[in-house]
This record gives C-alpha cells, sequence and structure tokens, in this order.
C-alpha cells in the first residue's frame, strides 16, 4: 500500500472535523474488508485515513419511533446476531449471512456494503424492498434520503466528500412487513451474487399490498422492478402470480455477459428467485400468522 | 508513524509501523509471529485469519491500527510449551491437515467457532471454515477433526463442571 496518514476517530464529531478539513483526500474505514483491498491496488490514493471503526455509536441495532435503525456501522455479523433483526427481518439476516465468510462478515459493515455499491451486494435488495432511508450526516448537518437515492452506478454513490452514512432506517409501517431474500451464486461460500432478488409484501384479504421487487447484480446499481410490483398490486396471491412476476421481473433488469454468467442466464435466475423470494415471504407471513393465532 | 499497544497471546506488544500496515504485517514483521500466512492479501482465502477481540478475522485487511488497544490471539497462542491445543491434537489425529500452509487460519477459524458453540452442527462447522480454501482438498477431514475436538472440549467442560460442583459440596 502506498503511504498515507491515519487517525482513529474518538467520536462522531471528531470524525467529521476530519471529514471536514480534509475533504476528498480523506478516505473512510470502517470495516476495511473492501477498503483495504482498493488501497493495495490504488484504486484509491487517499492522503488521510480516517477511521470510523471505534465508534461503536454507529454500530447500534435498535427500535426508534419512526422504524427499525441499522446503525452504518453495524457489522453483517451484528446483524446476524441481533435479535431484533432475527425476529423481524429474516431476510436481513440472510443477507448478511450470504455474504463473504465468518471472518469478512466479522469486519465488514452494512454501510460499507451499500457504499462500496457494487451491483452485486447482497445488503441492497432487502433493504430497498423494506423502502429503507439512508441518514448521512455532514457539516451541514444531517439529511434523510430513500436509499435507493445513495445508488448512482457500479462503485458510485450520491455521497459527497465530508458525508458520513450513520445509519439505515426502515420505516415503522414496514415493521411487520414480510419479506425474504434470495442468492444464487456459483458456490455456497463466498460467492458473488450472479443474481440476488428482495421481496416484501403485505396480505390484505388474500390480495397483495404494497408489494415491492428489488434486484441485484442485472443493472448498474440494485433496482426496484415497478412493472412487476404494478403487475402484483392488489392481485389474488398464488403460485402463479408468482411465478408471472417473475417472468415480468426478467424484463425489467438490464444485466450483462462476464465471466460468471450470460445475461440470458442471468434472466433465467432472475425469473426463478423472484418467484421462490415470494413464495417465502408468504410462508414466513402464514408461519407468522399461526405464531399469533397460537 | 502510528503507535500500537496490544495484547498478543497474552502479552503486551508495542510497535511503532507506518500507518499503512497491516495487522498481519505487523505480526509476521514486528513480533515475528510468522504463524499466520500471507496468501492472497486480499480477504479470500483466509491462511491469515487471527482472533481480535474473539472474533476470527483477515488479518490481512486489519491496518495495525485499528487493532490497537485489542486482544489479538495467533496461532502461537495456542499450545502450551508442554502440551498441544485439543483442536490441534484432534486435526494431528485426522490427518486434517496435509501442506499445513491453510492450517494456522483453518485451526483459528475452528479455536473461534468452538469458543461460541460447542456443539456446531457439520452445516456450522462449513459455514465457519468456509473462509479458509485448502488447496489439498482436505476438508473432510477437517470437519471431522473439528467434530471431535467439539466433543472433547464438551467432556472437558463437564468433567471441570463436575469437579467444580464437588468442590462446593464438599464439606
Amino acid at each position: 500500500m502506498k503511504a498515507f496518514g491515519y487517525v482513529s476517530a474518538k467520536d462522531v464529531a471528531h470524525a467529521m472535523a476530519l471529514l471536514g478539513e480534509h475533504g476528498a483526500k480523506a478516505k473512510i474505514l470502517a470495516g476495511g474488508t473492501d477498503l483495504l483491498v482498493e488501497l493495495k491496488h490504488a484504486v484509491h490514493n487517499p492522503e488521510i485515513i480516517v477511521d470510523v471503526s471505534r465508534l461503536r455509536e454507529l454500530s447500534d441495532i435498535a427500535i426508534a419511533d419512526d422504524g427499525l435503525h441499522i446503525g452504518a456501522l453495524a457489522t453483517h455479523t451484528d446483524i446476524m446476531n441481533s435479535p431484533i433483526v432475527c425476529g423481524m427481518f429474516p431476510a436481513l439476516v440472510e443477507a448478511a449471512h450470504s455474504i463473504g465468510a465468518v471472518q469478512t462478515r466479522n469486519l465488514g459493515t452494512l454501510g460499507g456494503n451499500l457504499i462500496t455499491c457494487v451491483p452485486s451486494m447482497d445488503s441492497g435488495p432487502a433493504l430497498l424492498a423494506l423502502d429503507a432511508a439512508a441518514t448521512v450526516a455532514s457539516s451541514a448537518g444531517r439529511r434523510r434520503m430513500p436509499l435507493a437515492d445513495l445508488f448512482v452506478g457500479p462503485r458510485k454513490t450520491s455521497l459527497k466528500p465530508g458525508d458520513l452514512l450513520v445509519d439505515i432506517v426502515i420505516p415503522k409501517e414496514n415493521l411487520d412487513k414480510p419479506a425474504a431474500f434470495e442468492k444464487f451464486g456459483l458456490r455456497k461460500g463466498q460467492a458473488l451474487a450472479l443474481v440476488n432478488v428482495g421481496a416484501a409484501f403485505f396480505i390484505d384479504k388474500g390480495n397483495f399490498l404494497k408489494p415491492r421487487i428489488a434486484l441485484g447484480a442485472v443493472a448498474p446499481t440494485v433496482i426496484r422492478a415497478p412493472k412487476t410490483e404494478g403487475f402484483l398490486d392488489g392481485r389474488k396471491i398464488s403460485p402463479e402470480a408468482f411465478a408471472e412476476a417473475g417472468r415480468i421481473a426478467a424484463t425489467e433488469a438490464k444485466p450483462i455477459s462476464d465471466f460468471r454468467a450470460s445475461a440470458d442466464y442471468r434472466r433465467d435466475l432472475i425469473a426463478v428467485l423472484v418467484k421462490r423470494a415470494l413464495a417465502k415471504a408468504l410462508a414466513r407471513a402464514t408461519a407468522k400468522q399461526k405464531e399469533l393465532v397460537a | 508513524m502510528t503507535d500500537v499497544t496490544m495484547t498478543v497471546n497474552g502479552q503486551t506488544r508495542s510497535a511503532s509501523v507506518p500507518p499503512e500496515t497491516t495487522l498481519l504485517q505487523l505480526l509476521r514483521e514486528n513480533f515475528n509471529l510468522t504463524g499466520a500466512k500471507l496468501g492472497c492479501d486480499v480477504g479470500d482465502c483466509g491462511a491469515c485469519t487471527v482472533i481480535v477481540d474473539g472474533q476470527a478475522v483477515n488479518a490481512c485487511l486489519m491496518l495495525a491500527g485499528q487493532a490497537d488497544g485489542r486482544q489479538v490471539l495467533t496461532i502461537e497462542g495456542l499450545a502450551s510449551r508442554d502440551h498441544l491445543h485439543i483442536i490441534q491434537k484432534t486435526f494431528e489425529n485426522s490427518g486434517a491437515l496435509q501442506c499445513g500452509f491453510c492450517g494456522p487460519g483453518v485451526l483459528m477459524s475452528a479455536k473461534a467457532l468452538l469458543d461460541e458453540n460447542l456443539d456446531p452442527s457439520t452445516q456450522e462447522i462449513r459455514d465457519a471454515l468456509s473462509g479458509n480454501l485448502c488447496r489439498c482438498t482436505g476438508y473432510t477431514k477437517m470437519i471431522e477433526a473439528v467434530q471431535d475436538a467439539a466433543r472433547l472440549l464438551r467432556e472437558d467442560s463437564r468433567s471441570k463442571l463436575t469437579h467444580a460442583r464437588t468442590e462446593v459440596t464438599a464439606p
């Protein structure tokens, strides 16, 4: 690695001051599982590394008045071990568990996974399907934006130098929303997604209510599938609807062919994974209802 | 330079290193602990796995500064002067290592797993070792070795528990 300065931020105010002072010459170090690789490959040549990994206040996972807050520095392991997330959103646990291996999940953070902004990020689809928002701190104060607005393109976010991702918020109206995450990679361990899918919907008298479908690794960023959502909205829940939703979703993506898979193969995977994710979300909703009745 | 002080295998160690030094470089080059290996250097192979504050991590993906003030355990910290650690013994008995390059990392991943879970399922063992690549294709015996170690550690903790109870109830 090329030489750089290093400061471990003592608290959020200290981190913000450092980022304000050094602007584009600074890089934020959270888990480091992506950043250190990029530094070794000289993708970035920062003058200074601002290490925020000790800011425990940014790793809390807690319910507040406006919804579930997951701190940007929560590691994938933290998410998998959180009783709140396990109870409310098994889809987020599945997504976290599918990232890398134990070693990378122990270091890697939710915020880092989102900020690195590769199209195949596993944290993206389930959160997008749950209408998550992102809180960003800057010298001008804090702002909240839809998570989708964070994603601009491959490895490109809308954050500016001096910005710090604080947390991800799942709005309170979605706290009980059945959701699922599906991923297909070439291996079970340490594999990037060829396609990953997030799905969520409420059930209203046997019909889909507020259906959300998000697709990863098949467009420049993680995307929603609005045509598929429109097809499902208000429709009677059935295996046939799951399958048709998969077929429509496959037409909404723009997958590329690369050494991992062809575009055609990825489109086929979208159809299958959307169908599976919808079925899994339904199974979860049914199980939860039985629990409530019992 | 970045000044770091940490506990490595129970001993306080300090160094002053350039900020771009990784934990792996610090361990190998400054502390002469060459058990953790440099394999891929990008977090894929797990040969550099060490335990930091109870969690298995890739030492190649941590800056030395990030480990300042923390508890680091490396393969050198497993055995005592007289005894191999139970995990090391079961790996030896099973013939779970061939060339051995991946061994220190695999053993630390196994140790981190068994510290949290003394009765892991085969799937949980596979998951715990999925970040450690062995190119001698020796996973089956490794999994058996971890299962054996788990069983022995369970028996060990049961006998300690019984022993402690006896002491408490003794007049």
